[in-house]
């Protein structure tokens, strides 16, 4: 489960949607999980916690399934820790996810406008 | 696909980076280091539960993968639902076939004596008996002053066993009102010990009990279970046995049902030492039982070898004891006779089965053998055309990026599920095939199929495996992603190579089917000359039961059978009734030579002295049927009182008494002893077995003979012949409580015991040469079919250039003509060398037989044309433009 209840203003992620978010954060250049921690929660301005044990275990799923690979190399700031970066199938893979996830929202927004108007 | 698998040290190692970095990133933000640490630690959540999650995660992904791979292959299974049906009952059959009859030739040949160390444990064998003896089986049977000799002065054998049954078929037991039979043994007191059979429940027998003649009974587990339900309380139940009381003292371990192959052993009871008890149940000769009389051969035996002692070192030692101690009670052997000589004959499984089941099982294995090539080779093929078919697809994966290892994992998972689907199969149809085989070869032995067979069907299976692991590989390996677009159905399937290859299979096939057809025709024509036999008597009306009276005397004992014969005779559906001391078709016989008028007869070179002869009583030829040539049957006036009378067959006039009338001649025992006058001469008959030649005979008179015992009665009736059973069975109490009706059947089936083997076999071989037909009929339909779907493309051009119908059905058919050709021309040899091997197995029938061979090669004829008529009238109602259009 790559949720966790929360009664600020941050939101449980829908499931599935780490894998996405991860590949996205992957395509500005090779991090590591730490990183790709941080930068998720920054970038949905805190909205979204990220659980560290769902994410590690997210990130092995999408190295088996060959979406990104990893390697041991040094940080910033000379510390030791594992790289992961999108493979080819790894950038298919987030047009697609991201193709989805728009027909999604627009699919979700069209009817709750619509409800809405009618309210 | 083989990269390494991530190890948990590795994933743990990342954690605790993850912690440094957050740790190092907040106290950038200016908190200590302390409380960084312990931040970094507390925003992670449960490292534990992190990792054990990962750990999950590996199990999972593989056991997912498999999963996957399980579904989508069942998924595509059932797509082509024809395909795996023919697939998986092909597979079944050819290696049910196998299972059945390896677990019949495990238990047969194969399975060791269930005895503690039976490499330890020997029979003893004689090479013959010394002159002057009677025997029961000149090789197998020795004196009792031979076994008590050995026993005494054993060096090299730490046991001597004795064992002897009561009766040649089942002996007389009574353990309520009502008398049974049932099948018992006589044995030593070390019989259980020196065996190593354990006894679960009660005890066995000791050296006392063998010397005090105990009363006491062994019974095996089978009869406890068949005949009391497992019931604890049978210990100390007491029951009779021809009237003598005896008492359960002991119930054998499960598994053990006697030494000897064939039958199951019902009780054990101490060597006895009374006339009611003698062995074989044979009457006393000259007052003198088993014990007493020392020149009769009668006893079994078998050896442990002494710790240490090899098997020729213990017959060095025990060779001079023997040869001494046969001539007890002959005096000095004769000049220039040959002693007699010992031998040992190894007990790793029952005697006497080789020789009985040890050929036909063979040739069985052999035959079944061929069946699961032919079927091994079907599934092959169905295969590699299902999967050549799927070409296209297969491509069309591997250019959208799937790997190539993928595929092959995905066809081997397909392979793997029909293997194991029609192993399944072919295990259940296997335990059902085993029993009716069993039940047919009347082996009375488990057959339950134990872990042997079980290997050897795994083995089976895992060599059906790797073959149709071999035959996606092949595919895996040729066509690349640039297939998909090739587009044509000519470009894309016409490979040679692969078509050339399913054409050698076919063939080859064809020639193995022929040689089953062969071998399995002249199995049934062997059958049908068996049933068909004429037996010299009308046997149909005939049934035959055995009793064994309680006589003290002689006059006693003939008294008891006319009394009874006389009572039988008014049943109502009676016609007549006789009585004999052999059972016909029992395949027992009495054989020794006989006088004529006064000294033993010249004959003519080469032909033999031996006279087959049998004690019968009145009316014998007249209720049996067979035609009295000259002179009379024996009659009720025949007694003690009046002269002896004898009668013979055509065989023994013809021999012994060319061109005279042999009525009137005296004939009489080689001793001289007994002679009587030939009063009938009647047809040549099938006396001991079906498949007998005929031989010169001899009857004797029941009432006029120093000898009675045991007698079997032949009764011919109106109707259903075993309807007067009961009947009879009441007569007899009526004189005797205690006596059953021994082995009661019709005449008829008591001849087919004779065949049995024969009849099973032929029908087994029978039934393997259809299946292989039926197998190879599939697998050439299958083949055809596919070759006919591949060149839809070719035969739609063929006909829009104006090819006829009549064309192109005979270019279908020539394809198959061809190969069966083929098939015919390398099958015949190979048949022609099967059916030498058969040749001993064969009755009234010629290896070469040509009407087999004919209808072999018919056979397989028609196979093709059926085979191949369906796809040849598809191929020639193809609608060229639609099979252009299919491109």
């Amino acid at each position: 489960m790559a949720t966790q209840e929360n009664n600020d203003a941050r939101i449980a992620l829908l499931q599935g949607t780490l894998d996405l978010l991860i590949l996205r954060t992957l395509v500005l250049g090779p991090c590591h999980g730490q990183g790709v921690a941080r930068l998720i929660q920054r970038q949905s301005e805190e909205v979204f916690l990220v659980d560290h044990g769902s994410l590690y275990v997210a990130l092995q799923r999408l190295e088996d399934r060959k979406w990104i690979r990893a390697s041991w190399g040094l940080s910033e700031n000379n510390r030791k820790a594992r790289f992961y970066s999108l493979t080819a199938k790894g950038r298919e893979q987030l047009l697609e996810k991201t193709g989805e996830w728009r027909r999604l929202t627009r699919a979700m927004g069209l009817i709750l406008d619509a409800q809405g108007e009618e309210a | 696909m083989f990269q390494r698998k991530r190890s948990a040290e590795d994933f743990a190692e990342e954690i605790r980076a993850h912690l440094d970095l957050e740790a190092e990133e907040l106290r950038q933000e200016g908190l200590s280091a302390e409380e960084a640490r312990r931040k970094a630690r507390s925003g992670f959540g449960n490292v534990t539960a992190a990792q054990e999650r990962f750990y999950l995660k590996g199990r999972w992904a593989w056991l997912d993968k498999l999963v996957r791979d399980l579904r989508f292959g069942v998924r595509a299974l059932r797509q082509s639902p024809g395909f795996t049906v023919t697939a998986v009952l092909t597979l079944a059959l050819g290696i049910g076939a196998n299972t059945a009859v390896f677990s019949v030739m495990n238990a047969v040949l194969l399975r060791s004596l269930p005895v503690a160390d039976p490499q330890r444990v020997v029979y003893l064998r004689t090479s013959n008996p010394p002159r002057g003896t009677g025997t029961i089986d000149s090789n197998e049977t020795f004196s009792f002053p031979v076994y008590d000799a050995l026993r005494n002065q054993a060096k090299g054998l730490s046991d001597v066993i004795a064992y002897v049954p009561l009766s040649g078929s089942k002996v007389a037991v009574r353990f309520d009102a009502q008398p049974e039979e049932a099948e018992g043994d006589m044995v030593s007191g070390n019989f259980f010990s020196g065996l190593g059979v354990a006894l679960p429940r009660g005890r066995g027998f000791n050296k006392e009990d063998e010397a005090n003649h105990a009363p006491i009974a062994v019974i095996s587990s089978n009869y406890w279970t068949r005949r009391f339900g497992r019931s604890p309380d049978v210990l100390g139940k007491a029951f009779f046995v021809n009237g003598v009381l005896l008492t359960i003292v002991g119930i054998a371990a499960q598994g053990f049902e006697g030494v000897e192959g064939g039958g199951s052993t019902d009780f054990w009871i101490p060597l006895q030492n009374r006339p009611e008890l003698n062995a074989w149940g044979n009457p006393l000769q000259e007052g003198k039982n088993y014990i007493a009389d020392q020149t009769w051969w009668c006893l079994r035996l078998i050896g442990r070898l002494a710790p240490g002692a090899t098997p020729e070192q213990a017959l060095a030692q025990l060779q001079p004891v023997f040869q001494s101690s046969a001539y007890i009670g002959l005096g000095s052997p004769m000049e220039g006779e040959k002693r007699p000589v010992m031998s040992f004959a190894e007990a790793k499984n029952f005697p006497g089965f080789d020789e009985q089941y040890g050929k036909p099982l063979r040739i069985l294995m052999a035959m079944v053998g061929l069946v699961l090539l032919i079927a091994l080779a079907n599934v092959g093929m169905l295969l590699m055309a299902r999967n050549a078919m799927r070409q296209r697809e297969f491509s069309l994966r591997l250019a959208l990026g799937a790997g190539r290892g993928e595929l092959l994992r995905q066809l081997l998972t397909e392979s793997l599920l029909l293997v194991t689907a029609g192993g399944a199969l072919a295990w259940g149809f296997a335990e059902i095939a085993a029993k009716l085989l069993g039940r047919w070869a009347q082996i009375e032995t488990s057959l339950a199929p134990d872990r042997t067979v079980l290997l050897f069907t795994l083995a089976v299976l895992a060599l059906a495996a790797l073959l149709f692991g071999l035959v996606p590989l092949r595919v895996a390996m040729a066509g690349g992603a640039e297939l998909a677009l090739k587009t044509s159905a000519a470009t894309s399937n016409a490979d040679a190579g692969k078509s050339r290859m399913g054409r050698i299979v076919v063939a080859l096939q064809m020639a193995l089917c022929v040689v089953l057809l062969v071998g399995g025709g002249l199995l049934i024509r062997t059958l049908r000359n068996l049933q068909g036999t004429d037996l010299g008597m009308r046997v149909d009306g005939l049934v035959v039961f055995g009793v064994n009276p309680n006589v003290k005397s002689i006059p006693e004992g003939v008294a008891f059978y006319q009394n009874l014969m006389n009572k039988l005779r008014v049943l109502p559906g009676v016609e007549s009734v006789t009585v004999m001391e052999e059972r016909l078709g029992s395949g027992w016989s009495d054989n020794s030579d006989m006088t004529v008028d006064g000294k033993l007869p010249n004959v003519t070179n080469g032909s033999s002295r031996t006279v087959r002869s049998n004690v019968a009583g009145p009316d014998f030829f007249t209720t049996l049927g067979v035609p009295v040539l000259a002179g009379r049957d024996f009659v009720d006036s025949d007694t003690a009182a009046s002269p002896p009378v004898g009668i013979v067959n055509e065989q023994f006039a013809k021999r012994f008494l060319p061109n005279q009338n042999p009525l009137g001649h005296i004939i009489g025992t080689d001793d001289g002893r007994f002679q009587m006058r030939v009063v009938g001469v009647v047809k040549d008959h099938k006396y001991r077995s079906i498949n007998e030649e005929p031989i010169p005979m001899a009857w004797y008179m029941y009432a006029q003979i120093p000898v009675i015992g045991v007698m079997q009665v032949e009764m011919r009736v109106h109707g259903e012949p075993l309807a007067i059973l009961p009947s009879a069975r009441k007569v007899v109490q009526q004189i005797d409580p205690n006596l059953p009706l021994i082995r009661p059947m019709t005449q008829r089936a008591q001849y087919e015991t004779t065949i049995s083997g024969q009849l099973l076999f032929a029908r087994l071989a029978g039934f393997f040469g259809f299946l292989a037909a039926v197998l190879v009929a599939t697998g050439l339909y299958g083949t055809l079919a596919y070759r006919v779907s591949m060149r839809t493309a070719e035969i739609g051009v063929r006909m829009a250039v104006g090819a006829r119908r009549e064309q192109v059905v005979w270019m279908i058919l020539k394809d198959s003509l061809v190969l069966t050709a083929v098939g015919v021309v390398l099958g015949i040899p190979l048949a022609m060398f099967v059916g030498r091997a058969l040749a001993t197995s064969l009755y009234g029938v010629k290896p070469l037989d040509a009407v087999s061979y004919s209808l072999a090669v018919l056979g397989v004829l028609v196979v093709a044309l059926v085979a191949s008529a369906m796809p040849a009238s598809q191929a020639a109602s193809i609608d060229p433009m639609r099979a252009l259009r299919t491109e």
